[in-house]
This record gives C-alpha cells, sequence and structure tokens, in this order.
C-alpha cells in the first residue's frame, strides 16, 4: 500500500502541475518563486525586497541570526501570518505558477498543499488517532479502515509507527518531545501536502530525536519540497541540497549547499558560517 | 554573616506572617462548617428529604424546594452556559483586541460585581410585570443572569491559556476557525470551561435575593416553571427568620444540604475531567 499511495502522490503532483506555458515562470522548474517579497509587522518592515527560486523534491534551508526574518519568510508560504492583525505581505509567492498571495485564494486549500512544522511540537489535546485524523478528515471522507490505512502510512512515514502502533488511543500530548515532533510530521504528510515548511523542527529535541528527524527529511525529500529553517548551520549543511542567508531581512545570498559552506560568494556570509557573528 | 542573619530573620517573619493570615482566613470558614453540620446534621434525615414544607407545628421536609432549586438551577444553567461560552469564545478568539471587545468586557465585568437583589428587581420589570405574577421561569431569568458574566470571564480566560502555536497548528492543516475553536481549542480548555460552570452553579445555589420578586415561593409540591415555585434559599430564609424552633432546624439542614451538594458537584466534576484528561 505504501507504493500506491506514493504513486497517487506523484500523478496527483503532475496532475496538478499546470503546463507552465500561460505563465511567467522565471527559474523554469521552480516549486516555488518569491518575486519581490516585503513583509510588514505593522511599521516594521521584517523582510525586504526578497527574490528566489525553491526547486522541487529538494531541502532548501534557510538560515541566519535570530531576528533575520528566514521563519517570517517561511510563513509567507501558507499565509500563516494572516491569523494576526497587522501583518502583511507584498510582492508575490508563486506555488506552480500560481500567485498565492492574491486575494482571491482559497487559504485552507492552499495549506492543504503547504504543510507546516513548528518550532515547538503542538499535538493537539486529542489521541494519536485523531491527531493525524483530524486533518485528513478536513478533506477526504474515508471509511474507517481507509482511514486507518491512512493514519499507519503516515505513522510509517514519519518513523514513528513502530513505538506508538499499541498507543493509538492514548493522548498525543502524552508522547516524549522527539515522537511529538513526528507525531507532527505525520499529522501534515497525512494530508499529503506538496510542500513541507519546518520552522526550526528540531530546536526543541535532544540529539537523538534531532538525528531521526534529520533522518526524515532525507527519506521525505524525494515525495515532497522542504523547506526548513534552522538556526543550526550544521544542520543546514546536513540535511539540505540549497541554503539562502538571510541577514536583517534581506537575502544575502543563495546557492547550493556545497558552495555555500565551501566557497561562499559574498563576505557576509562566510563570517556567518565560520562563526564570526550570528 | 550580619546580612545573612537578617535575611534569615525576614524570612522567619514572613513565613509566620503568611501562615497566620492562612489560619485568619481558614477560621471562619471551618467555623461556618462546623455551626452548620453541628445544627443541621440533627435534621437531615429522610423525613426531611422525602417530605414538603410543613406548617409550623407540624413535622416535613424541604422536598418541594429540593426539587424546585433542582429546577431553577437546571433552568438557570440550560440559558446561561451557552451564551457565557458563546460570549467568552467571542471575546477570545474572534474579537480580539477589537474595540467591540473590550467594551463587551468592560460591561460584562459591571455584570459580574453588580448586586444580585438588582438583576432580581430588573427580571421582575421586565419578566414578572409582564407575566402579570411570579414564576419560576422569572427565577431562572435572574439566575442566568448571574450565570452568563461568570461563565463569559472564566471561558474567556481560559481560552486565553490556550497557546496560539496549537491555533497556529490547526489553521496550518486548513481547518477554518470555527474547526479550531471546536475541535481543537475547546478540548484544550475543557478542564477550565467545566470548572467556571461549576462556580457558576456554586454561585447560584445559593442565591436568595433575585428569587424573592421572581420566582417567589410554593409551600405545596410544584415543577411548573410557569408558576412561583420554592427553592432552597428562599425556604432558609422563610424558615430561619421564623419562630419556629423546627422550621429553624430545617432552615439548617436546607443550608446543610445545599453545601453538601456543591461540594459533591465539585468533586464530581473534577474526577470527571481529571479521567477524560487520561
Amino acid at each position: 500500500m505504501h507504493e500506491t499511495m506514493a504513486d497517487s502522490i506523484q500523478q496527483r503532483r503532475i496532475s496538478v502541475k499546470p503546463s507552465g506555458d500561460d505563465k511567467p515562470r522565471t527559474g523554469g522548474a521552480a516549486k516555488v518563486s518569491i518575486r519581490e517579497l516585503s513583509f510588514h509587522y505593522g511599521k516594521f518592515k521584517a523582510l525586504d525586497d526578497i527574490t528566489l527560486d525553491i526547486p522541487p523534491g529538494q531541502v532548501t534551508a534557510f538560515i541566519g541570526p535570530s531576528g533575520c526574518g528566514k521563519s517570517t519568510l517561511l510563513r509567507c508560504f501558507n499565509r500563516i501570518y494572516e491569523l494576526y492583525p497587522g501583518q502583511r505581505a507584498s510582492g508575490s509567492i508563486l506555488l506552480d505558477g500560481e500567485n498565492i498571495l492574491e486575494r482571491g485564494q482559497d487559504l485552507n486549500l492552499l495549506r492543504a498543499r503547504i504543510g507546516m512544522v513548528f518550532q515547538k511540537p503542538t499535538p493537539f489535546p486529542m489521541s494519536v488517532y485523531d491527531n493525524i485524523a483530524f486533518g485528513v478528515r478536513l478533506y477526504e471522507n474515508l471509511s474507517q479502515s481507509r482511514m486507518s490505512d491512512r493514519v499507519e502510512w503516515a505513522l510509517r512515514k514519519a518513523a514513528l509507527w513502530d513505538e506508538v502502533k499499541d498507543k493509538l488511543r492514548q493522548n498525543g500530548q502524552r508522547l516524549s518531545g522527539g515522537q511529538q515532533q513526528r507525531l507532527c510530521i505525520a499529522r501534515c504528510i497525512a494530508i499529503r501536502p506538496e510542500v513541507l515548511l519546518l520552522d526550526e523542527p528540531t530546536s526543541a529535541l535532544d540529539p537523538i530525536s534531532t538525528g531521526y528527524i534529520e533522518q526524515l527529511i532525507q527519506e521525505l525529500k524525494n515525495d515532497y519540497t522542504i523547506v526548513i529553517v534552522t538556526h543550526n548551520m550544521q544542520q543546514a549543511a546536513r540535511v539540505s541540497d540549497n541554503t539562502a542567508f538571510l541577514y536583517l531581512g534581506r537575502l544575502i545570498e543563495y546557492a547550493d549547499t556545497e558552495t555555500m559552506f565551501t566557497n561562499p560568494a559574498k563576505q557576509q556570509t562566510e563570517d556567518y558560517i565560520t562563526g564570526r557573528y550570528g | 554573616m550580619k546580612r545573612y542573619t537578617r535575611r534569615r530573620l525576614v524570612n522567619a517573619i514572613n513565613l509566620t506572617v503568611s501562615c497566620l493570615t492562612m489560619v485568619f482566613g481558614l477560621i471562619w470558614l471551618v467555623w461556618i462548617l462546623f455551626t452548620l453540620a453541628d445544627k443541621g446534621l440533627a435534621r437531615l434525615d429522610w423525613a426531611m428529604l422525602s417530605q414538603m414544607t410543613p406548617p409550623p407545628g407540624e413535622t416535613g421536609g424541604v422536598l418541594n424546594a429540593i426539587v424546585g432549586s433542582l429546577l431553577l438551577t437546571l433552568a438557570a444553567m440550560a440559558i446561561g452556559t451557552p451564551v457565557g461560552i458563546m460570549a467568552g469564545t467571542y471575546l477570545a478568539e474572534y474579537g480580539r483586541g477589537s474595540r467591540l471587545a473590550s467594551v463587551i468586557r468592560f460591561v460584562n465585568d459591571i455584570l459580574l460585581s453588580a448586586p444580585s437583589i438588582i438583576l432580581g428587581l430588573f427580571i421582575y420589570e421586565v419578566v414578572v410585570m409582564q407575566m402579570g405574577h411570579f414564576s419560576g421561569w422569572a427565577g431562572a431569568c435572574a439566575l442566568a443572569l448571574i450565570v452568563i458574566p461568570v461563565v463569559v470571564r472564566t471561558t474567556e480566560n481560559m481560552l486565553n491559556l490556550v497557546p496560539d502555536t496549537l491555533r497556529e497548528a490547526s489553521a496550518a492543516l486548513g481547518a477554518p476557525q470555527w474547526l479550531t475553536i471546536t475541535k481543537v481549542v475547546y478540548r484544550a480548555a475543557r478542564a477550565g470551561i467545566l470548572t467556571g460552570v461549576m462556580l457558576a452553579v456554586a454561585r447560584i445555589s445559593g442565591e436568595t435575593a433575585p428569587l424573592l420578586f421572581t420566582s417567589l415561593n410554593n409551600q405545596f409540591w410544584s415543577t411548573d416553571l410557569s408558576h412561583p415555585i420554592a427553592s432552597l434559599p428562599i425556604i432558609i430564609f422563610q424558615f430561619a427568620m421564623s419562630p419556629y424552633n423546627d422550621w429553624q432546624q430545617l432552615a439548617w439542614a436546607a443550608a446543610l444540604l445545599i453545601t453538601l451538594s456543591v461540594l459533591a458537584l465539585n468533586i464530581i466534576a473534577r474526577a470527571a475531567v481529571a479521567r477524560r484528561g487520561n
């Protein structure tokens, strides 16, 4: 059943993708293209004229010191910032060529395509099973057995199944921190998004759980486009294919991870990566 | 060394003073409960629970008042709880930071501290005068007016304690706001909201003043809320003021009964919350 599920994701992705001829798509096959994006918290400008392309099926990392805007940038992808008045983005973010910042966008459908995992694990106050079924029920009306299959599939995908298969009815908030975070990843992929946003997913976890999640990211990138925000430069070097360095709301440098860490083009990037500030 | 001695002295003084104030506060509570048990236990028997209120000099019980109180409380909670929870939800979820919400919050605080006799007079004016006679429904309305601000306040406070990260996580899955509130936020705040409802039950089960002008009293068995109906607080008021010894004893027993019921209700509610929490 894993194969079929993966197949259907593949098919869905292909069918969702527009031909690309009708709209201008700089960067060719980019999954997400950010164009001249600026962001304001009230009067404070947190992002200034960001332009970059996120390639499909790869891991892209945002690095930079605290307050540089990397989490803010990630929060634009699914417009989660709209929960709070006074926060607004301008410019455009193209998902498969379609501008998601446009007014008419259905936010809920957008968030079904772009899943997000947060810094602190946020299991809902319900059973492990319901934590995953909650999101699936928003979009699909599955029979009980198919729902159970989906829950198992998501938990296996998140490398959590063996640990919780006997505790599916237990409250999700009683799992350990690392398990909770993997539960959140499972919950997110259960609705089969195309893009996964990870906002410092391991900063609240111990090294062993961090290792699990990093391994997981490597496995998930075959099926999903992954964007990860991290404080930890070693982590960015370990898990990502491309790295973007942000500083004070500006994109300083964006390149493939190897170039970024061995031969950065800008002095500022080199200073940050070698630990001179940040 | 001198500093250290001084610090220990201050610590000892603070500890003593805070213990003394605690004892001062508790003495009255224990005294009240002790007197209540001492005077009430003698008459708290089957006859009291199973017979109607007697004329002076005859034996009897307070069954009609128990049933009346139950009905009044039930009706008041049925009116007040949904209104209170929904209003509290508006304040904490939908009306965040809005001007309307702060006005409502202010008015609710006034209502919370309004003397209950004023609420009784208000209902007398708008319900009893319009209907032309005293009734159980009028009493239930007056009690509901006491319930609403208590439930609004506790609901809002409890919802505010739910971390925003949980709301974000639900929104990031694409859940619309009403689903986030009903399925995730309410669950997280369940115990607190229930405590608020229990607090309101405790509050109204002893209220006398608002019932004086609304549900009045009834010496006979009645379950019809469209007519005057007996209630425990009114019986206590009437019997305690009377010159007859057996009436006074019944009043003590009724007071003890209210206290024990509220205590039992609280224990049951806490146990239920604790069990479901697991």
